[in-house]
């Protein structure tokens, strides 16, 4: 659901790096797609149409717990923080995503 | 769960932090260096609340709204369908609440769960030693007693009348919580001349007027002082509708009361059996009798599933109201077929819109989900109107005075059964209505077939079935009908055209002793039969079809010493009843008066008891021994036989003895009178020779005709309900088969001017149309014959015997009352496809 220029990234997928941001502590929107980017060598950018809806229907699920805070300069903005819920969503995506991964690496590496 | 809470509380928060979050973003990324992202606000907020929103919820409150706008545009469909579902759901839930209220209503009392009904011996009512002694055993919390089998003359300053009376323990109220709406119960510490009033009663004699408690009545030559007034919706503990005007305490000695107790909390009613046998055991060593009271001991719950149970009568009449709400069923099913099929034909007059809708995207679940909350709308209408009809049911019941020899009140309520009731039949409708015309239209939507449209397999086979139905449920009530018929062609085997009957209901106190009665009669006789007009006087104990009295027990047959167990009616005649009543005597003679009759006990039996128990000899002249009296009875004539309680009932054996010489416990007298003249010219005289007589007695004179209605209160019953029923299903069957005529002819048009064009003539026009439709009324009647023929053998158990059910000329009249209505109802549509105009339905597109 990224703009053009970036890889398409599947909605679970999404997800995945949304979690995996949190995981070092509470970011606010701006700060996890910054940290996608440079996480991945920019070579993911997350534009806001994708990233917010994301973020909503995490929170709507459980599995990160929002709250309004002061930003660094002195901004109201909402942090997101992974729940417990959160972290075994975490770990069965990651074990999705090395498994799908796994498989299409396979079927790439073999002639038909 | 917790997904649905967030979204509950913090929705509106939610929308508007949208906003702001991405306001800081852009800052953020402007701060940053980044490209500004350009105008995906919307997006965003549109994306957020799509999550947010209670979609399934929000869906289904459009479709509520949705499906009523689309509904007002059609009003012809929206009348016909509140109309009859409205009368298949009133009907439905007006018999249900009768069912309901006769057969489980709750008598007026504090907690019901706990009273009880108390037998032992076998016998109904008790004497007062056996009720104190019930109560002294410490066995129940309460004991109390009542008799509603009274009656008590009521002096009000113009005449003197019999009111409906119950004598009861002056623990009544107290022990059994009975509420008041106006005074108070009657309590332990009252004086004996105290009067509770029902509210109808007070009501219709009295002008409703609360002031009347304090003030006195002066009933059996007594000023009874009035205590309180029963609420209007009081349910006595007989049930059934009940209503006694008056409750006193009891006057009478050896009046024997019906007990009633109140369980010790904890008990069950099994411990409670176990401990009744117990204390009759004593009872029995205290005062022992010829029938021992431990024989047959019962408690009995006062309402609900417990007293169904055990009460036998309870049942058959279940079983009547069981039959009966099937049929309302059908009535109702033929109804809702009908609503099914105008919204098929709905249906596919909105394929078109659907096709576009389903090719747009909408789900298939959504319209189905949509369709059916139109049906459920009608349905809910219908519901309405409904229970409106039923309303208007009750109040006819409530004033209408049914022809018995009792006060019957039914109340019927609108309590949560009767309401549970209607939501059942409510879901029902709509989804008989609903279902197939919604799946229908989908499917067609999706791969229109205009094929299978023409020949609307689907709405010709609902007609079919509405056809079948209907011929059903008018085959049970021409049968119910042809039973009317045959019932008022019974003889009752006595004459109800020249009799008068007079209900004497002497003071108890003034006649206590017998000899005082006898004398009452042997005067009130000679005064009558001497009255111009009167052929003959006559004394009974009893009248056939208003009350009787039955004995089980043995014979001792003295000329050859066999015992014999019979079973008979009871009564006790002055020697001209016979005459008076026009039952003929077969053989022998009637009684004779005092010393001139040589029998000592004499007895008059019919031809059933004489066929039954005295065959092998000659019966005239035999003696027997019954009972615990040493004087052997003797046969001294016979008689044909009378109905004693309904005028269906098989011959039962007969026996009458002498008034004169019996130990006549009963204050309440019959007299029989055979007028020359008609009838009714006679009342005035006859009251006023029995006033002559005895100016303190109640008097009710009227024709024997006019007092003998619960005779033939069950076949009329039965008819007018299931004529009724029978005659709103052929309307409904026929307003269905019209539906379909006109719809078919409409979707022929452009075959029908096809036809005109190449030469077809009006009348073969007008013949095709009627040919369809005979088809359809063929198929309809042969199915539903099949049905009936089946159906109609179990309801040979509530009508008069030697009325076969499965009659074919009924068969076959019912049959042809179908086709004439069908042939009727598919006339219109004839007529209107042969006036088609050729050039403008070739033009249709």
């Amino acid at each position: 659901m990224a703009k053009s220029g970036s890889p398409m990234l599947l909605q679970g997928t999404l997800d995945l790096l949304i979690l995996h941001a949190l995981q070092r502590g509470t970011l606010h929107g701006y700060s996890i797609a910054e940290t996608i980017h440079l996480l991945s060598d920019q070579a993911l950018k997350v534009e806001e149409g994708s990233l917010y809806p994301a973020l909503y229907r995490l929170e709507l699920d459980g599995a990160i717990a929002a709250h309004w805070g002061l930003s660094e300069n002195n901004r109201k903005a909402k942090y997101y923080e992974i729940t417990r819920r959160g972290k075994k969503l975490l770990a069965s995506e990651q074990e999705n995503w090395s498994r799908l991964s796994l498989g299409v690496q396979r079927v790439l590496a073999r002639q038909p | 769960m917790h997904k649905f809470f967030l979204k509950l509380f913090r929705r509106r928060s939610m929308e508007r932090d949208v906003e702001a979050e991405l306001a800081f973003h852009r800052e953020m990324a402007a701060a940053h260096g980044n490209p500004i992202p350009m105008g995906n606000t919307a997006f965003v907020q549109e994306q957020a609340r799509d999550l947010w929103r209670f979609t399934r919820i929000e869906n289904f409150w459009r479709d509520i709204l949705y499906g009523a706008r689309s509904l007002r545009r059609s009003p012809a469909l929206v009348v016909t369908a509140v109309l009859s579902l409205g009368l298949g759901i009133g009907i439905n839930t007006g018999i249900f609440s009768l069912a309901a209220e006769f057969l489980f209503s709750q008598p007026s009392v504090a907690d019901p769960g706990s009273v009880v009904s108390v037998r032992v011996g076998g016998n109904s009512h008790a004497d007062k030693e056996v009720v104190d002694f019930v109560r002294a055993s410490g066995l129940f919390q309460e004991v109390a007693g009542e008799n509603a089998e009274t009656f008590i003359n009521w002096d009000d300053g113009a005449q003197t009348r019999q009111v409906f009376t119950v004598q009861l323990t002056k623990n009544y109220f107290t022990a059994l919580g009975v509420p008041i709406a106006y005074g108070r119960g009657i309590l332990p510490q009252d004086p004996a001349e105290v009067v509770v009033l029902s509210n109808g009663f007070w009501s219709s004699h009295l002008r409703a007027d609360p002031a009347i408690v304090g003030r006195t009545l002066r009933l059996d030559g007594r000023p009874y002082t009035v205590v309180g007034i029963l609420p209007a919706d009081y349910r006595s503990l007989i049930g059934f509708g009940f209503s006694p005007d008056v409750y006193v305490p009891r006057f009478l000695d050896d009046t024997r009361l019906a007990m009633y107790a109140r369980l010790k909390p904890g008990t069950t009613l099994g411990q409670a059996r176990a401990g009744l046998l117990t204390v009759a055991r004593r009872l029995d060593q205290l005062m022992p009798g010829p029938f021992p009271y431990a024989q047959e001991c019962q408690v009995a719950a006062i309402a609900g599933m417990d007293r169904f149970q055990t009460e036998r009568d309870l049942q058959t009449v279940g079983l009547f109201f069981a039959m009966l709400l099937v049929v309302v069923g059908l009535v109702l099913l033929i109804a809702c077929v009908n609503v099914a099929s105008l919204l098929l034909a709905r249906g596919s007059a909105r394929a078109q819109e659907l096709a576009i809708r389903l090719s747009l995207g909408a789900g298939r679940g959504r319209l189905f989900q949509q369709l059916l909350v139109e049906a459920a709308w009608l349905a809910l209408l219908g519901t309405a109107f409904g229970l409106v009809l039923r309303q208007a049911m009750a109040s006819a019941i409530e004033h209408y005075q049914i022809p018995l020899p009792l006060p019957i009140h039914l109340h019927l309520t609108l309590d949560w059964r009767v309401t549970l009731y209607a939501i059942l039949l409510a879901t029902f409708a709509t989804l008989a209505c609903g279902m197939l015309p919604a799946w229908r239209s989908i499917r067609r939507s999706i791969a229109p077939d205009l094929r299978r449209e023409r020949r609307m397999r689907l709405q010709r086979g609902l007609v079919v079935a509405q056809l079948a139905i209907s011929l059903m449920v008018l085959t049970a009530g021409s049968l119910f009908l042809r039973n009317l018929w045959r019932s008022n062609a019974i003889s009752p085997g006595f004459d109800i055209r020249n009799t008068l009957r007079a209900q004497v209901n002497l003071p108890p106190a003034a006649y206590h002793d017998v000899r005082r009665k006898r004398a009452f009669v042997d005067q009130s006789l000679r005064a009558l039969a001497a009255l111009p007009g009167i052929q003959a006087a006559a004394a009974a104990r009893t009248i056939p079809f208003t009350d009787n009295t039955r004995f089980g027990s043995d014979l001792k047959l003295i000329d050859t010493g066999r015992h014999v167990h019979v079973d008979f009616s009871w009564n006790a005649v002055s020697p001209d009843y016979f005459r008076a009543m026009a039952i003929p005597m077969i053989r022998g003679r009637t009684f004779l008066a005092g010393s001139q009759e040589p029998a000592a006990r004499p007895v008059i039996v019919n031809r059933a008891f004489a066929a039954q128990y005295l065959a092998d000899r000659q019966p005239l002249g035999r003696g027997f021994l019954w009972g615990t009296g040493g004087t052997p009875a003797t046969v001294v004539g016979i008689v044909e036989g009378t109905k004693t309680l309904s005028i269906g009932e098989e011959e039962r054996p007969q026996l009458y003895e002498d008034l004169s010489r019996i130990d006549n416990d009963r204050s309440r007298l019959q007299f029989v009178l055979r007028s020359a003249t008609p009838p009714g010219t006679q009342v005035q005289a006859v009251r006023a020779a029995l006033r002559g007589v005895e100016p303190n007695a109640g008097l009710e004179v009227a024709t024997l005709y006019s007092s003998i209605g619960l005779a033939f209160l069950p076949s009329q019953v039965g008819a007018v309900l299931l004529g009724g029923m029978g005659v709103l299903g052929l309307m409904l069957a026929a307003i269905g088969l019209y539906g379909v005529m006109v719809y078919s002819v409409s979707r022929r048009t452009r075959e029908i001017g096809l036809r005109l064009a190449l030469g077809a003539g009006r009348r073969d026009i007008a013949w095709m149309v009627l040919a369809s439709a005979a088809k359809l009324i063929a198929a309809g009647s042969a199915a539903g014959l099949l049905c009936a023929f089946f159906l109609v053998k179990p309801l040979a158990m509530f009508l008069v015997p030697g009325l076969r059910p499965a009659d074919p000329v009924s068969f076959v009249a019912v049959a042809a009352l179908l086709a004439i209505t069908g042939f009727a109802a598919a006339w219109g549509p004839a007529r209107r496809a042969a006036a088609t105009d050729a050039m403008t339905s070739l033009r249709y597109e």
